[in-house]
């Protein structure tokens, strides 16, 4: 059997590229969901980084027919804490921008900015982080979206990954 | 005189040197048309209820020699260790570019570890593999290319290969530009093949076209297909849709779907490093579903029979199974779907509105080799 010799610098390289490689799938390991794309502070929220924001519930009728009381925090939160266009800033061109919403298992829904903005509406849109006192199940958590005000609950998306902004491009 | 000659002489052979000089110009000129000439674009065709998103990188777009180009390299054993084997041995156009097996067997005769999945629509795959590890086919193809189990060979050495051929080079110049043929060109080339594999003429395209009226056994199916079950109002269904709905049968999802109590292998797990995607694999579209046995990604059933079996009786709990297949029943308080043996065959009647014959005989997707030798 022939062995690879590698110098030593040359072993010490590929030993911190794969510490490297290590360290970026431990990093995906954790639960956690991301904000990204036209943000100022692009974000990686866990459960716990969520506690820390003002929590909100809502009594809703979920898709069992069964009212449930979600808690989580307000996607505009979030927003605001990722720098993404809110508020008085959610004006011109940033109107032509939505939030593309993505779960575990591939399922993707867009809300437009002003579905989510305070300014425009008095729904309160919530990333959820629990169901009747519990945190979200599998299968549903750890972060879902509650849309109180969408009678069909298609975009209550669960097993929330990720959050883009991303801006239309037609 | 002498001199008069002379003069005429040299000035024949003073035209003779101008016409010669302007003859090279000429060819000079009428060669460099031949490397400008731009590739013609190949137009996609597909009925628009299949929607546009789909991403066509720009620096591949699709054209009619890049396309024969890469329909050739599909074709061409030359592109595994020992010639051996082209992309054709795991997937048969009359197969509907599957191969019939349970796992495939490569150039080194041992078994892929996952089954050959059928090459239909893959122009709005944004996923590629079981475990959707490939963002897009120009990145998809250097697996099976260079996989031991499958064609086992580096691309410098096919590229190398191909270099020695008289067929290639000028094929790789009139699709790409350039003299020399690059890994890159075999990978945008096969990838361009691959874009135009698009079955839409089945029965059921048909039926959605309005030129088609199902049988009474085919209706029955498709509804069970498309109905999610709700007992309190006496609907019953299987609630494929969930996964597999709309015109290409297929979602862009990732789903456990209650094989192993027990995943053997993990799925989309190993590309994402996340636990919840144990045993969770891509939703592959039911395109041609008739032909492309044995199902799973392991293969574990041979025939859809059992597939049904298996989804009505058969899910195995874990912590990853996918929401929507627990505790979903035709029956109230019921713990498995609880289809009849009748309501099950209707299902496959509707599966097999979707094959698609005019996919499969294409002679745009056939080999080109055979034809080459034929002339």
């Amino acid at each position: 059997m022939s062995q690879i010799k590698f110098p030593d610098f040359v072993s010490r390289l590929l030993a911190i590229y794969f510490f490297c490689i290590s360290v970026s799938v431990f990093s995906q390991n954790a639960n956690t969901v991301s904000v990204s794309g036209e943000v100022t502070t692009p974000l990686n929220l866990t459960v716990q980084d969520l506690s820390g924001f003002k929590q909100i519930s809502h009594k809703v009728k979920d898709r069992d027919g069964k009212e449930h009381e979600f808690k989580g925090v307000a996607l505009i939160e979030v927003f605001e804490k990722a720098g993404v266009t809110t508020g008085s800033k959610l004006r011109g061109e940033n109107l032509a921008k939505y939030a593309l919403i993505k779960a575990a298992d591939g399922y993707e829904v867009i809300y437009s900015l002003p579905e989510i903005d305070p300014e425009f509406t008095d729904q309160v849109i919530i990333l959820a982080t629990e169901k009747d006192g519990q945190p979200l199940p599998n299968g549903e958590g750890p972060f879902r979206i509650i849309t109180p005000n969408d009678k069909k609950q298609a975009r209550w998306i669960r097993e929330v990954r990720s959050i883009k902004i991303v801006f239309a491009k037609d | 005189m002498k001199l008069k000659q002379e003069i005429s002489s040299r000035t024949k052979s003073g035209w003779f040197v101008i016409s010669l000089i302007a003859s090279f110009f000429l060819f000079c000129s009428l060669i460099r048309i031949f490397p400008d000439r731009k590739p013609q674009p190949y137009i996609l065709k597909y009925p628009s209820n299949f929607g546009g998103r789909f991403v066509i990188p720009e620096n591949n777009p699709t054209t009619k020699e890049g396309v024969y180009l890469g329909r050739l390299l599909f074709y061409e054993k030359k592109l595994s260790a020992g010639n051996k084997i082209s992309c054709e041995n795991c997937h048969l156009q009359k197969l509907a570019f599957t191969d019939g097996n349970a796992l495939s067997v490569g150039v080194n005769n041992s078994p892929t570890a996952r089954s050959s999945m059928s090459l239909a629509n893959l122009l709005w795959v944004r996923n590629f593999f079981w475990d959707g590890r490939s963002p897009s086919l120009e990145t998809q193809a250097v697996f099976p290319l260079t996989n031991q189990h499958e064609m086992g060979q580096t691309l410098p050495e096919t590229v190398s290969k191909l270099r020695k051929t008289s067929l290639y080079p000028p094929l790789f110049k009139a699709a790409f530009g350039g003299d020399i043929i690059t890994e890159d060109h075999v990978l945008k080339a096969l990838s361009q093949f691959e874009r135009i594999l698009i079955s839409a003429n089945s029965k059921y395209d048909k039926y959605l076209a309005g030129t088609y009226k199902p049988t009474l056994e085919e209706q029955r199916g498709m509804a069970l297909f498309q109905n999610s079950p709700v007992p309190e109002k006496n609907i019953r269904g299987a609630n494929c849709e969930h996964c597999h709905g709309g015109p290409k049968s297929f979602k862009e999802l990732f789903h456990n779907n209650g094989l192993d109590s027990v995943a053997a292998d993990i799925g989309r797990e190993q590309f994402t490093g996340q636990a919840s995607d144990k045993g969770r694999f891509r939703v592959p579209t039911l395109r041609n579903i008739m032909l492309t046995a044995p199902y799973m990604h392991d293969g574990r059933f041979s025939t859809i029979e059992q597939v049904l079996d298996h989804y009505n009786e058969h899910i195995r709990q874990s912590p990853t199974l996918s929401s929507f297949l627990i505790d979903v029943s035709n029956q109230k308080g019921g713990k498995t779907l609880l289809l009849t043996t009748s309501e099950k065959s209707d299902i496959n009647s509707f599966l097999a509105m979707l094959t698609d014959s005019a996919f499969i005989t294409n002679p745009e997707f056939s080999n080109p080799h055979l034809i080459l030798k034929s002339q």
